[in-house]
């Protein structure tokens, strides 16, 4: 007897190649310690506590005067911006002529558990721009931060305007109310003052629950697919597992740091509508009134457009540029278009003011 | 041999049998607590669970009714699968945005910390029955060193300062 059926042969075909690739997959890929994440050359030319300060070698013979200091997010680390030759925005920056510098927030511990804001923005950020202000010999530097290194950027140019020339913020978390995501959802019903008595610092395991909820299908299910139906190919297998290795290494966030953060941020606002104290400071951003490029991917699905756009509105800057990207939060960093478009442009307007 | 004899507490007054009853009664207390914070526990426990799978039936059935047959060729079932790949990341990051999600998973983080803390109870209990410090006293340590910290950068700072002024 035999059997009728209309399943096209591919599917079968299909599923057996993909088993097989599941299968030798890991005689394929490299185990994540073999992947080495730091692609330029850099030297660490200061220490505070756990974090760094590191100076990229130059790739050109000419460098722009004012120096550019990259405040990096407090979530998963600073190799992003630097995680492939081709898509790293650390070397085309070298390239195309800047002297760039990078905070690494490094590792807290339990005992880092009282950092807070002063301590970022007042303590290590302000000691590593003074520190490139001497070595560079200049009164001034270009500053960049990104995600929530940009926050601490904008709060640190709005106390210290006199040593910032040019700022860059990238994805800035500024306003916690209009911010769409997720993230901002979970933010605002959490009892963060519990959560830090009891715990301490934030531990990265929640922050990957904060990550899983994000477009869980597409990230959880898809993006597996797609990296084993592209076992074969090793450029796709190698840009995906630097992300993937990336991805899986987020430090813990200082427990106080953390509780500022989603309450002066998210839960009361107090950034964006000039109420935020740091160390007894007022963070009023009609203070920054340097040039600033505010960059913001349209995609976005850890910090909306909505929640960076009022920055470019909020400063006292006569000269400010806005610009939107068709892609989302690593995309804008770590990407064929952020080296085609993002790149250039924010070299552009940096070389007509370095 | 005649003192010892008579005071059999003084054998255990420095070892961790000090105090026994006073620590038992607490960790009993601690336990007694543990399990009123776990109906709580439970009930957005389920909860969540609850939301997930709604959601999960929901985003189904709205697949179900753009594809009613399962596809039979490479193409379509490619189709399906990013249909359904979108339709479920659209419902339930409407969930995970929505005040009901965030409110039940805020009180459920807030239930589990309710566990940790009757938790670090018990073990401060057990540290201080062997004269270890307790979790409260290692946080005032770091407190200290914190302090201690900002105090010594200021004062280098003004140290620079004057440094840079008398070598003007």
């Amino acid at each position: 007897m035999q059997s009728e059926s209309n399943i096209d042969p591919k599917i079968i075909e299909e599923i057996l190649k993909f088993s097989k690739n599941v299968i030798e997959a890991p005689k394929l890929v490299p185990a994540p310690d073999e992947i080495n994440l730091e692609v330029t050359k850099y030297d660490i030319v200061q220490e505070i506590d756990k974090t760094r300060l590191l100076h990229y070698n130059p790739l050109t013979n000419k460098q722009h005067k004012t120096p550019l200091l990259i405040s990096y997010a407090l979530i998963n680390r600073f190799h992003i911006l630097d995680i492939h030759p081709e898509k790293s925005w650390v070397k085309n920056l070298l390239l195309q002529g800047f002297d760039v510098y990078m905070l690494d927030w490094g590792t807290p511990t339990s005992m880092d558990k009282y950092l807070d804001f002063d301590d970022y923005v007042n303590g290590y950020l302000d000691t590593y721009v003074e520190h490139i202000k001497n070595e560079s010999s200049n009164e001034k530097i270009s500053l960049q931060g990104y995600c929530t290194g940009a926050t601490i950027a904008t709060a640190y140019t709005a106390l210290h305007p006199d040593s910032v020339k040019n700022y860059i913020a990238t994805a800035p978390v500024i306003d916690g109310w209009r911010d769409t995501t997720v993230i901002s959802n979970l933010a605002k019903h959490m009892d963060v003052d519990k959560m830090v008595d009891t715990i301490g610092n934030m531990p990265p395991e929640f922050m990957y629950y904060c990550f899983s909820v994000l477009k869980p299908f597409e990230q959880g299910i898809e993006k597996y697919v797609k990296f084993f139906k592209n076992i074969e190919n090793e450029k796709f297998v190698d840009s995906f597992l630097r992300v993937e290795k990336w991805l899986g290494d987020t430090p813990p966030i200082p427990g106080e740091l953390f509780k500022q953060w989603i309450k002066y941020i998210y839960q009361e606002n107090l950034l964006v509508q000039n109420k935020m104290f740091i160390g007894n400071e007022l963070v009023d951003l009609k203070k920054i009134d340097m040039p600033i490029f505010t960059q913001v991917a349209v995609g976005d699905h850890l910090v909306s457009p909505e929640c960076s756009m009022p920055l470019h509105y909020a400063v006292g800057s006569e000269d400010k540029t806005l610009r939107m990207y068709p892609t989302g939060h690593v995309g804008m960093i770590a990407s064929s278009l952020s080296q085609r478009k993002v790149l250039p442009e924010l070299g552009q307007w940096l070389t007509e003011r370095s | 041999m005649h003192l010892m004899s008579s005071k059999p507490q003084a054998l255990t007054s420095i070892g961790p049998m000090r105090a026994f009853a006073t620590n038992s009664k607490k960790i009993s207390t601690e336990l007694i607590e543990i399990n009123e914070v776990l109906r709580g526990f439970n009930t957005h426990y389920t909860e969540y669970f609850k939301q997930l799978s709604e959601t999960w039936n929901v985003a189904q059935k709205k697949v179900n009714i753009k594809v009613p047959e399962i596809p039979q060729d490479v193409e379509h079932i490619e189709s399906l699968k990013r249909l359904w790949i979108d339709i479920f990341d659209n419902d339930f990051t409407e969930l995970f945005d929505s005040n009901k999600f965030g409110e039940n998973y805020g009180k459920l983080v807030s239930k589990e910390l309710e566990l940790t803390k009757h938790w670090n109870n018990i073990t401060n209990v057990i540290l201080q029955s062997v004269n270890l410090p307790s979790k409260e006293e290692i946080d005032e340590v770091y407190k200290e060193i914190h302090s201690l910290k900002k105090r010594v950068a200021k004062l280098e700072l003004e140290l620079k300062k004057k440094e840079a002024k008398y070598a003007k």
